[in-house]
């Protein structure tokens, strides 16, 4: 009971467990801005509309990147990786991100 | 009946039916659970449709507003909690629809978003004074039917009909864990809040008062409330089909409102997005002038000023000043720079907690024959009735828990 009760406080907070959410999000919009990328790329969306979505996006990630606990660690690094890239990067550039994003969350998710 | 105005009520309903929080949650349902949670959606409706009708007929034939009746059957005490929980509610959802139409008006015309926030709110604020009641409701009503691109897009995907369908049939998708299942159970709350929204209710009879409607307009109110809601909710249905189809396979759970505009440029280019801008933009804009009126009608009634929008400003001074400071309070709120999704999910819960305590003296009226007559509920609506406020009392009661246990509903 002890022992449980010790994992749990130390767990609390700093787990990768608790950045679960943030992983998720961080996920969430790469492959948001990978989709937007590829309408843009295909003429289906305004430039303005694409350039504001950019901005936002980005301002999304920053929050989930800043809210992790565990910064450097392998997914706080793939999120940094994602942040750098500029806004027109080619989609599937994001999604190799996004994949390896998934990757860790469902390990997360199964621990 | 005149069958031109019935027309444009009903119109009018369903493009006023989506907000900002409908529109986050059904794109947000669509992308994580697929189909699964249309029954919620289209239960909920038949929810918003009784109490809609019921309110209606209260102010047809008592003539009571819904914060008067509050007042006379919850008591001074307990009338003065709901009308401030209410005020908190109906404020922090005016500021999210804001929110919502500035960064509309962003992705738009690519204008700073507080700055747009400012122009955007003096614009409405302005729409107000110098508008009738009934256009007011109208214009942003009728331009909200932009949305039906939505629908449009949702035929032009060539969705699986068959699990759409499905989706109507009450359910909780199999093999899911607790954490998942209790995301699930936060969703269904969500939902039902967003959909039953307290402000729908008090806009909706304080404008049959405004119209002076009495024992002949009872059938336009029933067509208007059914038709008008019923349809509407087809649109919030499209929106969460389409993420279904087009987000949750992609891996994305939509995190900004304008995430919602890609279902409809996805099929038909830059004409879907900028019409579904443009039905967001009218729709959500329409929200915030029903949640902020809502809001000083509230007010008014709960301590008896003269109120309406059918007088001039200055016959009703009280009630002016106080609807245009809601506007520049949730405009203070937008200012301080708070992310709209919080507010988003701040105005849902908010509204979850204040809606048993709305639709309890509302029920209560509307089956007290000394006040109805003849028109007191029948069985379908009395039956109906305590069903959906049995099911929002216990939504209130799991709101907050499961809200803490989902972070908010990110998992």
């Amino acid at each position: 009971m002890l022992i449980l009760a010790a994992l749990l406080a130390g767990c609390s907070g700093s787990c990768p467990e608790a950045d679960l959410q943030y992983i998720k999000q961080a996920r969430s919009i790469g492959a948001e801005w990978a989709l937007i990328n590829e309408q843009a790329n295909a003429n289906n969306l305004t430039p303005t509309y694409v350039t504001s979505m950019h901005v936002w996006l980005r301002q999304q990630l920053q929050t989930s990147s800043t809210s992790l606990t565990k910064p450097d660690s392998r997914y706080g690094k793939e999120i940094q990786a994602l942040l750098q890239q500029p806004d027109d990067v080619a989609p599937d550039e994001i999604r190799a991100h996004v994949a390896r994003l998934k990757q860790i969350e469902d390990q997360l998710e199964s621990a | 009946m005149n069958p031109l105005e019935l027309t444009l009520g009903i119109m009018t309903a369903v493009g006023g039916f989506v907000d900002i929080s409908e529109l986050v949650f059904a794109a947000k349902a669509g992308s994580t659970f697929g189909y699964a949670l249309i029954w919620v959606f289209a239960f909920s409706t038949v929810g918003i449709i009784v109490f809609s009708e019921m309110s209606g007929r209260v102010a047809a034939i008592a003539k009571q507003p819904v914060f008067n009746l509050m007042r006379h059957r919850l008591g001074l005490k307990l009338g003065l909690v709901t009308l401030l929980a209410s005020i908190i509610s109906n404020l922090v959802t005016c500021a999210a629809e804001i929110g919502g139409v500035s960064l509309i008006m962003n992705y738009l015309t690519g204008a700073p978003y507080l700055v747009m926030a400012v122009v955007l709110t003096l614009l409405i604020i302005l729409s107000i004074w110098v508008l009738p009641f009934k256009w007011i409701e109208r214009i942003y009503g009728l331009l909200g039917l932009f949305m039906i691109v939505f629908a449009a897009a949702l035929v032009g995907i060539h969705p699986p009909w068959a699990k759409i369908a499905a989706g109507f049939v009450p359910q909780v998708p199999h093999g899911l864990s607790t954490k998942e299942l209790m995301t699930f159970g936060y969703f269904c709350v969500a939902i039902v809040s967003a959909v039953l929204f307290p402000y729908e209710v008090y806009f909706y009879s304080s404008g049959g008062i405004e119209e002076e409607w009495g024992p002949k307009d009872l059938l336009t109110n029933r067509i208007t409330s059914i038709l008008g809601m019923g349809l509407g909710s087809l649109l919030a249905i499209s929106i969460l089909a389409n993420s279904a189809q087009l987000f949750g396979p992609a891996n994305i759970s939509p995190e900004i409102p304008g995430s919602a505009a890609l279902e409809a440029a996805i099929p038909f280019g830059k004409w879907g997005l900028i019409l579904a801008l443009l039905g967001m933009l009218f729709a959500v804009a329409g929200a915030a002038v029903e949640t902020c009126m809502a809001n000083a009608y509230s007010i008014a009634q709960f301590f008896g000023w003269k109120w309406g929008r059918h007088k001039k400003p200055w016959d009703a001074p009280r009630f002016t000043v106080t609807w245009i400071a809601l506007f520049v309070a949730a405009l203070l709120v937008v200012l301080t720079g708070i992310n709209v999704m919080t507010l988003v999910e701040l105005a849902i819960l908010f509204s979850i907690l204040v809606l048993p305590l709305t639709y309890l003296p509302l029920l209560l009226l509307a089956g007290d024959r000394q006040y109805m007559r003849e028109h007191v509920n029948g069985r379908l609506a009395k039956g109906l009735g305590w069903v959906y406020f049995a099911v929002i009392t216990v939504a209130a009661l799991s709101a907050i828990p499961l809200y803490l246990l989902t972070s908010g509903g990110n998992g």
